[in-house]
């Protein structure tokens, strides 16, 4: 097990610099961020005050080579744009991102699990048909019209929710809901799959032929090993969620990572964008390696 | 079922409970369109920085009034030149910041250093004391003399762009807790989240109605709206014409954008006067408003609003006559000007809602009066390659696609960077035009005021350097329990004292 994580350790170190490599490269390419940072009608002593402080002036090597000096430091130096430590600007964020997924994949696995199995057990019928349609539209339903019209219904017409940002419990629950939709849909399709191909098993048929009752059945004999890809898809979703919602974050007014690296993007904040990746990046490692570990956990058969 | 209806009676009256966030009394919400990443004072004139600390937390010595009323003053109580290139300024006494020192002529001096230190580079510097000089001398502790070099008439107007920090204000890096003189206290800063500023009960001046104010930031306009409609946020600043659709809150305002075209005048055909003049004749622009563009935007003749001084009443909106425009173009190509050679429209994507629509019918539009064009969209940092010089030597011709904000009152601001030979955004290069503006920039009062009208009509009318489109507005929502009127300077500030409540 050490050497497995050990060989994923080194992989995803390699596939790190890697990307900040490519990271580090193109985001310059797409041009100077003096443009942005200052008004249109600024001195051109001030704009050249302004890339001397950041570095701008140094040929691209030398920038690349004085951020590799910092990395190595576990400096990422300070955002262009926000005058702070981009690792701090990135880490303030983090958590707002880390918590949405978090809550929404546990809630979607739940549900996907429990709706996904009892559809699986009674394939073709009407609660079957039923969550197959609803599961299809909600994969299927963009994010930003659902949020919109969430906040039109729950928000201004009943005025039940508040229409976004943070403070209380009430602001979570419009983002965790548009949010769940779609990884809901995929991992109940992805459930009732696994679930009919376990359950027309023979190891199955042999429990009901013994007179196992359907619960049993269902959620201990059948499920456990249905669930070996949905923990593949589980994985993925999360993935996805981690580098930022960054719709719901954009509309609900979520201070998330996905809304700071696309307006990082936007205004050339070069420091913010790559402690971004390397945080998001970091994390999903993480996820990955622990998905790893469910694995063993579910299928003792499977060794590292 | 009993249990069930429990439940939801009982989630309902604590949703109605628990909602902090709807606006109280005497406190208001404001949503901004983006994030506010910085709130050092020397930033103020940035958009969203100016809305949430100029003139609350932290003033200047004097203070253009919105209304027409000219410079007023603010901590400055009065000035006057002392010689051609020192001005003396008279401070208000009995001021202090909100750290409880007093305020002084050391703090002016200190001020306007920082905005100017080479450890920081601010919004406030970059815009107003480019190539500027500027030497102090405090007189006794409330009184203050400023020199520059060169000479700079216009200094009290561009004091009212420099925002007073107490002195010792860290000006090797921007400050988080911005300390002034202002009638709010700048309390709470929940990054990403919000801003909070509450009342400054040792406020020198007249006591405001509004105890308390946050700032949330809202990139989706439609959200930011749909706030006020439930009562969450008391003021959208700016939001988009598209979601202006109740008359009873939203409003337009003059936002001092002005949207044109500037045209190469040095590279043909576009070197050639009467293609310039075609151009503009060929735009129908009438067509664009209460259509793709708001109602009340107004067609242009100068690229600056007409409150500013020197603006000239003498010019006139081009007329639509597109059998004008072809003509000329015939002319131009009999004289042997290659008409034919395809020009160039550069956009700026997101520049102002609906901004491709606009230049997608420009485009038909001159393709219409027989030109050769095409239009090319590009993101704000590629495009300033177009707009900023140094200008690609194999360029084209090209007509680029700007806003300018000029609500300074002088045109100063506006002159000698879109139209100086030097100017770091002039297509033009005109050695009369040059002189015109540095005569004007040193000149004064009405002398000063009849150069500048002399240098816009060289410029729209001898030469024809820009295909003026218009005066632009924006568009803010206001709850009906309170009063405020959004005007121009509600693109750059937002005064929290000029709030009352219903």
């Amino acid at each position: 097990m050490k050497a497995f994580i050990g060989k994923r350790a080194i992989s995803s170190v390699i596939s790190l610099v890697g990307l900040i490599i490519m990271v580090f490269f193109l985001s310059r390419l797409t041009g100077d961020p003096t443009a942005l940072y200052l008004p249109l009608d600024a001195s051109i002593e001030s704009r050249e005050l302004f890339r001397e402080l950041h570095g701008l002036n140094d040929s691209i090597w030398l920038q690349f080579w004085n951020y590799v000096q910092d990395i190595a430091r576990l400096d990422f130096g300070d955002s262009i744009r926000r005058s702070r430590p981009a690792l701090e600007v990135v880490l303030e964020a983090f958590p707002w991102t880390l918590l949405l997924a978090f809550i929404t994949m546990i809630l979607v696995t739940f549900f996907a699990v429990l709706i996904g199995s009892l559809a699986a057990f009674r394939a073709g019928g009407v609660f079957d048909r039923f969550t197959s349609t609803f599961s299809l539209i909600g994969s299927s339903a963009p994010d930003f019209w659902v949020a919109i019209v969430a906040i039109v219904i729950f928000a201004v017409q009943l005025r039940w929710l508040p229409t976004s940002g943070t403070g209380t419990i009430w602001h979570w629950i419009l983002p965790i809901t548009v949010l769940f939709i779609r990884p809901f849909g995929l991992i109940l399709q992805v459930v009732r799959g696994s679930m009919i191909s376990v359950l027309s098993s023979a190891y199955i048929k042999t429990a009901r032929a013994k007179g196992v009752k359907t619960r049993p059945i269902i959620f201990v004999h059948a499920l456990r090993n249905a669930m070996l890809p949905v923990i593949t898809v589980i994985g993925d979703q999360a993935a996805a969620m981690l580098n930022g919602a960054v719709v719901v974050e954009t509309i609900f007014g979520f201070p998330g990572i996905g809304k700071l690296m696309i307006d990082s993007i936007l205004q050339r904040d070069f420091t913010v964008i790559l402690a971004a990746i390397m945080v998001t990046a970091l994390a999903i490692f993480i996820m990955n390696l622990l998905i790893d570990l469910a694995y063993t956990l579910l299928d003792p058969r499977i060794r590292y | 079922m009993r249990n069930l209806n429990s439940c939801l009676i009982g989630a309902a009256l604590v949703t109605m409970t628990a909602m902090p966030v709807m606006a109280q009394d005497r406190n208001v919400t404001i949503v901004l369109g983006e994030e506010v990443d910085v709130v050092d004072p020397c930033m103020s004139s940035r958009s969203n920085v100016g809305r949430v600390i100029l003139h609350n937390v932290s003033e200047t010595l004097t203070e253009l009034g919105d209304q027409g009323d000219g410079l007023m003053p603010r901590l400055a109580t009065a000035w006057e030149p002392v010689d051609e290139d020192t001005w003396r300024f008279t401070l208000r006494p009995d001021v202090q910041f909100s750290d409880g020192t007093a305020f002084d002529a050391e703090d002016v001096i200190y001020s306007i250093e920082r905005t100017n230190s080479d450890q920081i580079v601010c919004d406030n510097s970059a815009k107003y004391f480019g190539g500027l000089e500027v030497s102090m001398e405090a007189i006794d502790d409330l009184t203050v003399e400023i020199t520059t070099s060169p000479a700079q008439p216009i200094l009290p107007l561009l004091l009212s762009g420099v925002t007073v920090v107490p002195t010792g204000t860290d000006a090797s890096a921007f400050i988080t807790e911005p300390v002034g003189t202002g009638p709010y206290i700048f309390s709470e800063w929940n990054i990403g989240q919000n801003i909070i500023l509450t009342r400054n009960d040792n406020y020198w001046g007249e006591t405001p109605e509004v105890e308390s104010a946050t700032y949330v930031f809202r990139s989706d306009a439609a959200v930011a709206a749909a706030m006020v409609e439930t009562g969450e946020a008391d003021i959208v600043p700016s939001m988009s014409v598209l979601d202006a659709t109740n008359p009873a809150t939203d409003f337009s305002y003059p936002n001092s954008e002005t949207f044109f075209l500037r045209i190469d005048t040095d590279v043909a055909p576009l070197n050639d006067r009467r293609v310039r003049e075609a151009l503009n004749l060929a735009i129908d622009r009438e067509a664009f408003q209460g259509t793709i563009l708001a109602e009340g935007v107004i067609p242009a003749t100068q690229i600056v609003p007409p409150s500013t001084l020197g603006w000239n009443p003498d010019l006139q909106v081009w007329p639509y006559d597109p059998e004008r425009a072809r003509a000329l173009l015939e002319e131009a190509r009999a004289d042997g000007v290659d008409v034919d050679t395809e020009i160039n429209l550069i956009g700026r994507s997101n520049n102002f809602p609906n901004v491709t629509e606009v230049m997608e019918v420009m485009l038909a539009m001159i393709q219409d009066a027989g030109f050769n064009a095409s239009l090319r969209m590009y993101d704000v940092s590629e495009w300033e390659d177009f707009y900023s010089k140094p200008f690609a030597g194999d360029r084209g011709p090209q007509l680029v696609a700007a806003q300018h904000d000029n609500a300074k009152g002088d045109p100063v601001f506006t002159m000698f960077f879109k139209y100086h030979s030097e100017g770091l955004q002039g297509a033009v290069w005109d050695d009369r035009l040059d002189s015109l503006i540095d005569q004007a920039t040193a000149a004064t009062g009405d002398e000063r005021e009849a150069l500048w009208r002399e240098a816009f009509r060289v410029v729209g009318e001898e030469i024809i350097t820009d295909i003026p489109m218009f005066h632009m507005v924006g568009f803010a929502r206001v709850s009906a329990r309170i009063n405020f009127q959004p005007t121009i300077a509600t693109n750059s500030e937002l005064q929290l004292a000029q709030i009352t409540f219903n």
